[in-house]
């Protein structure tokens, strides 16, 4: 796992716990993102999160072409977005 | 103007509602709409609060009532009615209609004028009036229209959701109602229905684009309205359906005006202000509010708000950047997340039970999922642990507040300064 992903990880859990949410087990590459636990406004908190924890944010950075589905896509546009910083 | 019930028998066809799995043909709740009528005749002219309980229900409501009684209430659960003399729908059993209440009406037809309620400051609703004129102002009919299949995924007695419903029976179109499920189950709902127009707002977009289902759908008409539409997701929406109708509605409850914007691009064109042919008037204000002057009458509420050539301040700040009107956000200080509207005071005043905190200010941060998201600056009485201080304020808001209301971050700061108009901070009185 990369130090990327493990961040990512913590984060979920992070905002799983601020918003009451429980994350499912285990949480695979192919997951579908809806289905992991959290809900929209999880995700909203969870972009928010990594901004603060990454220094950057894909979504507002990247004209992002496809919004992920799966907990890989969401992991490909953060490594994608890392790699040109 | 004809009420519901009369456009709708002018159709050359109406439709279906499905809900939970049910249809309904409108033919059908028609029926029943009219033996409404027959069986209370002492509802003719009085003042009706719909509370809602289902799809088929609330619509045949809708057409018994409109046209019929002088005033419809469309009341989101667990919201009161200002009026004392009001008949809540359905009439429950202990509030049979008594002798008192009874009102011998001469059954003929009325304009009748409808009410929709916007939460406050407060936590208390506003009520606005509208006719069914410039509720429906913006809908229309066609053949191409007629075959479209609705998906309904707001709340039917907001104004958005409304204008979907009224929309769907105006052009006989068939309604399919996914408004109470999360965007996995919505899509579901959608697909099972042949689903084929979808209003919804830019973040429930992102949220069905994130299903990485939506292209499932032969989507031929989408909307996105009630939150500020960025170009990202309307470029998104355009990539996955390229044929498609894409237009984005720029829309206030308060003034009932509808804009509609359907060239894919953010905001709207700069030469639509003060160009006397548009249906409503536009004009920017020096403090860059944009003002509208619909071409119906408007609620009276915002008679201070209009200006002496009538036009309304709806305080919605702009911005025009190049040959666009972008839209920048509420000027009241509103916060719009996902479409919810959150009031900065009322979650101050949340914190600020906290007793360690002495001041706070909300404020909204931009975020590319839900539009916006709440955050909050506190200066602290004691400067103690601060993670313990964050806990606190933390409970409290989820007590108290809904969850979308709670800000995300809650930042200790030293000093909390004035706002940049120098008008004393009310945060300060609470010191």
């Amino acid at each position: 796992m990369t130090h990327l992903e493990q961040q990512i990880r913590q984060a979920m859990e992070q905002v799983a716990e601020l918003s009451d949410c429980t994350l499912v087990e285990p949480i695979a590459a192919n997951t579908l993102l809806l289905e992991c636990g959290l809900d929209s406004l999880g995700y909203a908190m969870l972009v928010a999160q990594l901004e603060e924890d990454l220094g950057f944010d894909p979504f507002t950075e990247l004209e992002v072409d496809i919004y992920p589905s799966t907990f890989a896509e969401f992991l490909a546009i953060y490594q994608q977005c890392a790699n040109s910083h | 103007m004809p009420s519901l019930i009369q456009q709708l028998d002018n159709l050359p066809k109406t439709a279906a509602i499905t809900c939970a799995g049910k249809h309904s043909l409108l033919a059908d709740l028609m029926k029943n709409a009219a033996q409404i009528r027959q069986q209370y005749p002492q509802l003719c002219q009085r003042t009706i609060a719909i509370n809602y309980t289902n799809l088929p229900e609330f619509v045949c409501a809708l057409l018994a009532f409109d046209g019929w009684c002088s005033g419809i209430y469309l009341c989101p659960p667990n919201v009161s009615v200002p009026q004392q003399d009001i008949i809540h729908w359905p009439l429950k059993t202990k509030n049979k209609l008594t002798n008192s209440n009874l009102h011998t009406a001469s059954p003929r037809s009325v304009q009748t004028t409808w009410y929709l309620a916007t939460s406050g400051t407060t936590g208390e609703p506003k009520w606005f009036s509208h006719s069914f004129l410039s509720l429906t102002a913006s809908s229309k009919h066609s053949h191409k229209l007629q075959a479209l299949c609705w998906g309904l995924l707001y709340q039917p007695f907001r104004f958005a959701g409304l204008q979907v419903v009224l929309q769907a029976l105006l052009s006989g179109a068939d309604l399919v109602d996914a408004a109470d499920y999360e965007p996995l189950a919505q899509m579901a709902v959608l697909k099972l229905g042949d689903v084929t127009a979808v209003s919804a707002t830019p973040s429930l977009w992102r949220q069905l684009l994130m299903t990485g289902q939506l292209s499932e759908l032969a989507l031929r008409h989408i909307t996105l309205g009630g939150e500020i539409a960025d170009q990202s997701v309307l470029d998104n929406l355009k990539r996955v359906f390229p044929k498609a109708k894409l237009r984005h509605i720029y829309a206030s409850t308060e003034t009932g005006v509808g804009l509609v914007v359907s060239d894919g691009l953010a905001g709207f064109p700069v030469k639509w202000l003060e160009d006397p042919s548009q249906s409503v008037s536009l004009k920017v204000s020096k403090q860059q509010h944009l003002l509208v002057k619909p071409p119906h009458q408007i609620c009276q509420t915002l008679s201070a708000q209009t200006d002496t050539q009538g036009y309304v301040d709806t305080l919605d700040s702009v911005a025009v950047k190049d040959d666009r009107v972008l839209f920048m956000g509420r000027s009241t200080g509103v916060i719009n997340v996902g479409g919810n509207k959150v009031y900065p005071e009322k979650v101050e005043q949340v914190i600020l039970q906290c007793p360690a905190i002495s001041q706070a200010k909300v404020y909204p941060k931009k975020s590319p999922m839900m539009g916006e998201l709440v955050v909050a600056d506190v200066t602290v009485i004691d400067a103690g642990d601060p993670q313990s201080v964050k806990q606190q304020v933390l409970a409290i808001c989820k007590n108290n507040l809904q969850r979308f209301e709670i800000p995300i971050k809650i930042k200790i700061v030293s000093n909390i300064a004035p706002d940049p108009s120098g008008k004393l901070n009310r945060k300060q009185q609470h010191d």
